[in-house]
């Protein structure tokens, strides 16, 4: 009994990290429907970043997230409004050509700029656990599951009671109406894929005091962060939490019932189901 | 198609086909791999680039192919040749179960479905034992490259020839029907359903040879490779650089991306990745319906033709 | 691509023409090898591409090998396959048959060592290779690879009978291995050893290479209780594996693992965390091994440290010891004849400082492991071919304990 407890408690803690890896995903597909192959790459790159700012200069990674999400969004401002931008307009096929595009450059250059070594984000406090009766909490992944949820919740507030999420989503709406109204469409979009960047370098910083960083890892990553935006759905915010806690904990029960190596088979086999039967997610209207 | 591009093509085919007696060992294993590039791009053609369906996944039938030919050859001891109806069958069966829940779904939802459905079964492949697992399963070797050039050269023009035959079919117009507007297809009586599913099924049937043909030829194959992700993506630019939706394009495709692609990895290996990439990234900005078109219209619009890709998509 | 051919051929011919011949030296053999430069496994990669230049380099120094009266230079063409095991087949494809080099240096890991044997057996040139041990690479009975690590089966053997006589005894093994052939290969031999030595196998879990995730299996280790914990993976999972294990307090008696503990990379990407751990080695910089290029393995290593700037371990000794089995083979066959050459490898016996190097009957090297533990900032050796060597830290204290 204490082995199952112990096992849901690490899928839901899991899932919390999953949900912030999906964050930025499912903002720049739901609200801008961009659907970015390259997020993965993103998420690795904020995974560099952190590690840069924690081995030079000494900064926690924790504390150190907010400058790690200000560089991101200035990359994801930069790439939306110098490249994305340009085609908007084009068949959503073309996007995600052009991301896998991306994709495979920024991996590329990573490897050259960071070499293939892998990375560890490791402040003392990482390896300490705390107890909680027979549960034992790793602290990273407690701190990180926190970041999560206040993220997650950060960002419905956005999109729902701010001016400037309230632009937003009215600009993905309906382009013309929002041009009407003042709104400049192409800077508002570069802020808007701006914030997904910034959440999935956010995402990468968490992820490194958890895991190793090498500039490989982003494929995988690409492919979990869809699984939970799709499984958990694109209208509504929360709905990252939804599918990134559900993925987290199947696995974590399929390691423990089946076997470890069925673990991708449950989350994608979950995610073609999702697909066929409920497209719009979990927490999305019925189709 | 009037006498002078029928004699071209002949032609063409006829110094392709003589290659294994005049090329070099690289230039033959180089060709093979452009051929069977070919063969995907045109399969992916079909559901594509003709019915407007981008699959993401094709992928997944080239994987069962391989793994129907390795193992029917390795724990049944089966011929090649049945070894390639096997893998057939099983792309054919899988197309139609789970093409036909998929095909329900519109635009990108149906390209990340057949990304998804291509990840299980890499993940399923990967814990089956008949297929060794993780590991994977070593063929019995044959060398004989020539014999392996020549079968994917038959393969591609005989799926060359299925994509001409396509263009003049009431199946390929309703196929095209489908992809212009489906519900007006629908409404004037073609059975979508049924055209869908089928040109998946035939679509998937050709990367299915394709995996078969590479699997007995590399004599290794493991679900990593077996069921390689980023051929997807190769398959797809290769084409749509050549030209979506025509019979040559595809191919026209292939074979330049591949040439490319070959020669920085000789000669510059490590920048070759990121050639591909950065090509991706361009072709897509530059000229998204293609090299067919692009090469059509630069002489009436010179280099207008890029800026104008460029103003009729941006936002 | 005929083109550029044509070109070459051209540079070459006026470079022949017009290059004065040298008495003393006849032409390069070459060594054509493609190895992963760049992808996910570059990390261990490069250990092969300095282990070979750094041996060709050695022996060039010391006047080359001899060919009947003729003294030959030694040269090294290189590619960089990507981590791609198709690529690397094509690569190994052209080394052979347009480059034309002479005999062939292996790729690292055995999924690539499988696929380009086949490449080395079909054009009936020599391959030796260093980086791959899965047993099936040698079970298809090809004639023409070699190779100089040790079998993956007997990866736990000295580390089960140093089992033995640990106290407090030992009473339930956990072996966890990834899915890929070394480590199927690893867990496949380990369980028999297991069995006679009396060891009950409480968990016996394969996992998929490259999971990121193992606090399932860790949760159930402790919920079992084990004492010993085996796990044969790669670097990234078994750091991954001890940084988990410490954040969930999983703390078994003793762990070892197949790869990791000899790298100095991964000692330090764990600092203090890396105490405790056990690994194993066919390999150790002792100068007892002695060198008929380098002197002996101690001083090799010092050398290799300088030039390089970090540790050899075994991987780079067994790229080292590939190109001097070449060699060796070269100068008792008298020959570059591959086929000649290949016969003159199968019977090779000779000391290096990678130990004695002697093929057995399907090309495979065979060499013991030596237990090794990470004690404090030292590895020590701690468990040989011939019994004990230290005393081994056991059993490790609970985390928060250290």
């Amino acid at each position: 009994m204490d082995l199952l407890a112990q096992i849901l408690i690490n899928g839901i803690l899991l899932g919390g990290l999953y949900a912030v890896m999906a964050l930025g995903l499912a903002l720049v597909w739901g609200v801008l429907n961009i659907v970015n192959l390259a997020h993965g790459a993103f998420i690795m790159l904020g995974a560099y970043v952190s590690w840069y700012l924690y081995t030079y200069a000494g900064v926690d990674p924790f504390l150190g997230l907010p400058i790690t999400a200000m560089v991101m969004f200035v990359i994801g401002y930069a790439v939306q409004r110098g490249l994305l931008n340009l085609i908007v307009r084009a068949p959503m096929f073309n996007t995600l050509l052009i991301t896998f595009g991306l994709e495979v450059v920024l991996t590329y250059l990573a490897q050259l700029a960071f070499s293939a070594d892998f990375r560890t984000i490791n402040p003392s406090y990482a390896g300490n656990s705390t107890q909680w009766g027979p549960i034992v909490l790793p602290v990273a992944r407690l701190l990180a599951f926190g970041v999560a949820i206040a993220l997650t919740v950060a960002m419905w507030l956005f999109l729902l009671h701010t001016r400037l999420g309230r632009a937003i989503r009215a600009t993905a709406q309906n382009l013309v109406a929002a041009r009407l109204y003042g709104v400049e469409p192409r800077h508002l979009y570069a802020v808007t894929f701006g914030i997904g960047i910034a959440l999935a370098g956010t995402a990468g910083g968490l992820y490194g005091t958890v895991s190793q960083i090498n500039p490989y890892i982003g494929a995988a990553l690409t492919a979990k962060s869809f699984a939970i935006s799709i499984i958990g759905g694109l209208d509504n915010p929360l709905g990252v939490i939804v599918g990134g806690l559900f993925l987290g904990i199947l696995e974590s029960l399929t390691s423990l019932y089946v076997g470890s190596t069925f673990a991708d088979v449950a989350s994608f086999g979950v995610l073609v189901l999702v697909l066929i039967v409920r497209p719009n997610g979990l927490l999305g209207k019925a189709a | 198609m009037n006498a002078v591009r029928i004699a071209v093509v002949l032609a063409a085919l006829a110094i392709l086909a003589a290659v294994p007696w005049f090329g070099s060992d690289v230039l033959i294993q180089f060709g093979i791999n452009a051929l069977l590039l070919a063969v995907l791009a045109q399969g992916w053609n079909i559901i594509g680039g003709y019915t407007g369906y981008p699959s993401f996944g094709n992928s997944v039938f080239y994987g069962l192919g391989s793994y129907g030919v390795a193992i029917a050859m390795v724990q049944w001891q089966w011929p090649f040749g049945a070894g390639l109806v096997f893998g057939v069958l099983l792309a054919a069966v899988f197309a139609v179960l789970l093409g036909i829940p998929v095909l329900r779904l519109k635009g990108h939802y149906f390209a990340i479905a057949t990304l998804a459905l291509a990840q299980v079964m890499a993940a399923i492949v990967s814990n089956v034992k008949l297929a060794g697992r993780n590991i994977g399963l070593v063929l019995p070797p044959l060398n004989n490259d020539r014999l392996f050039y020549e079968l994917s050269l038959g393969l591609l023009v005989l799926a060359t020839l299925t994509i001409f035959w396509l263009t003049r079919s009431r199946f390929g117009f309703g196929l095209i029907a489908i992809r212009e507007n489906e519900e007006g297809a629908a409404v004037m009586g073609v059975n979508t359903t049924l055209y869908k599913t089928l040109a998946f099924a035939l679509s998937g049937i050709f990367s299915a040879l394709a995996g078969g043909i590479h699997a007995y030829w590399v004599t290794f194959i493991d679900p990593e490779s077996a069921f390689d992700i980023s051929l997807n993506v190769k398959m797809i630019i290769m084409a749509v650089f050549g030209g979506p939706g025509t019979v040559l394009g595809p191919v026209v495709g292939a074979f330049s991306l591949s040439a490319i692609s070959e020669f920085l990895s000789s000669e510059i290996t490590s920048l070759a990745g990121l050639f591909f990439g950065v090509v991706v990234v361009a072709a897509v900005v530059l000229m998204p319906r293609g090299l067919a078109d692009m090469l059509r219209r630069i002489r009436r619009v010179g280099w207008r033709y890029f800026a104008e890709n460029i103003r009729t998509h941006r936002l | 691509m005929l083109k550029i051919s044509g070109l070459t051929a051209l540079l070459f011919a006026a470079a022949a023409v017009t290059m004065p011949s040298n008495g003393a030296f006849a032409k390069d053999i070459v060594l054509g090898a493609s190895v992963q430069l760049t992808g996910p496994v570059a990390n261990t990669g490069r250990y092969y591409r300095d282990a070979y230049q750094f041996a060709i380099d050695k022996i060039n120094a010391s006047g080359g090998i001899k060919v009947g009266n003729e003294s030959h230079k030694l040269a090294l063409k290189l590619y960089d396959n990507q981590s791609d095991v198709n690529l690397s087949v094509r690569q190994y494809t052209q080394l052979v048959s347009q480059d034309k080099v002479d005999f062939l240096l292996g790729p690292f890991a055995s999924n690539f060592a499988l696929a380009d044997s086949a490449v080395s057996e079909k054009y009936r040139i020599p391959m030796v290779q260093g980086g791959g041990a899965s047993d099936q690479i040698f079970a298809r009975k090809f004639k023409f690879i070699f190779g100089t690590l040790a079998p993956a089966s007997n990866y736990f053997g000295s580390t089960i009978d140093m089992l033995k006589g640990l106290s407090p005894a030992p009473k339930s093994v956990a072996l966890l291995y990834a899915d890929d052939a070394f480590d199927v290969s690893v867990a496949d031999g380990t369980r028999p050893k297991l069995k006679q030595a009396g060891l009950a196998l409480a968990m016996d879990e394969r996992y998929s290479t490259n999971a990121t995730d193992f606090n399932s299996l860790l949760s159930q280790i402790r919920s079992k209780n084990i004492d010993v914990v085996l796990v044969a993976g790669h670097e990234t999972e078994i750091l991954n594996f001890v940084r988990q294990a410490k954040s969930l307090a999983v703390a078994p008696k003793m762990y070892s693992f197949t790869v990791g503990v000899p790298s100095e990379d991964f000692r330090k990407a764990l600092g203090k965390d890396a105490d405790y751990a056990f690994g194993m080695t066919a390999w150790l910089p002792s100068a007892k091994l002695k060198d008929r290029w380098f002197g002996d393995a101690g001083q090799f290593a010092v050398a290799y440290k300088a030039k390089f700037g970090y540790d050899p371990d075994y991987h780079a000794a067994s790229g080292v010891a590939d190109v001097e089995a070449l060699a060796q083979a070269v100068e008792n066959a008298g020959s570059i004849d591959p086929a000649k050459v290949r016969d003159a490898l199968a019977k090779v016996k000779f000391d290096s400082l990678y130990g004695t190097i002697a093929f057995n009957d399907n090309g495979q090297i065979d060499l013991p492991q030596t237990v090794i533990q990470v004690q404090g900032d030292k590895l020590t050796a701690i468990y040989g071919a011939n019994g004990k060597i230290a005393e081994p830290k056991y059993p490790m204290p609970a985390w928060n304990a250290r």
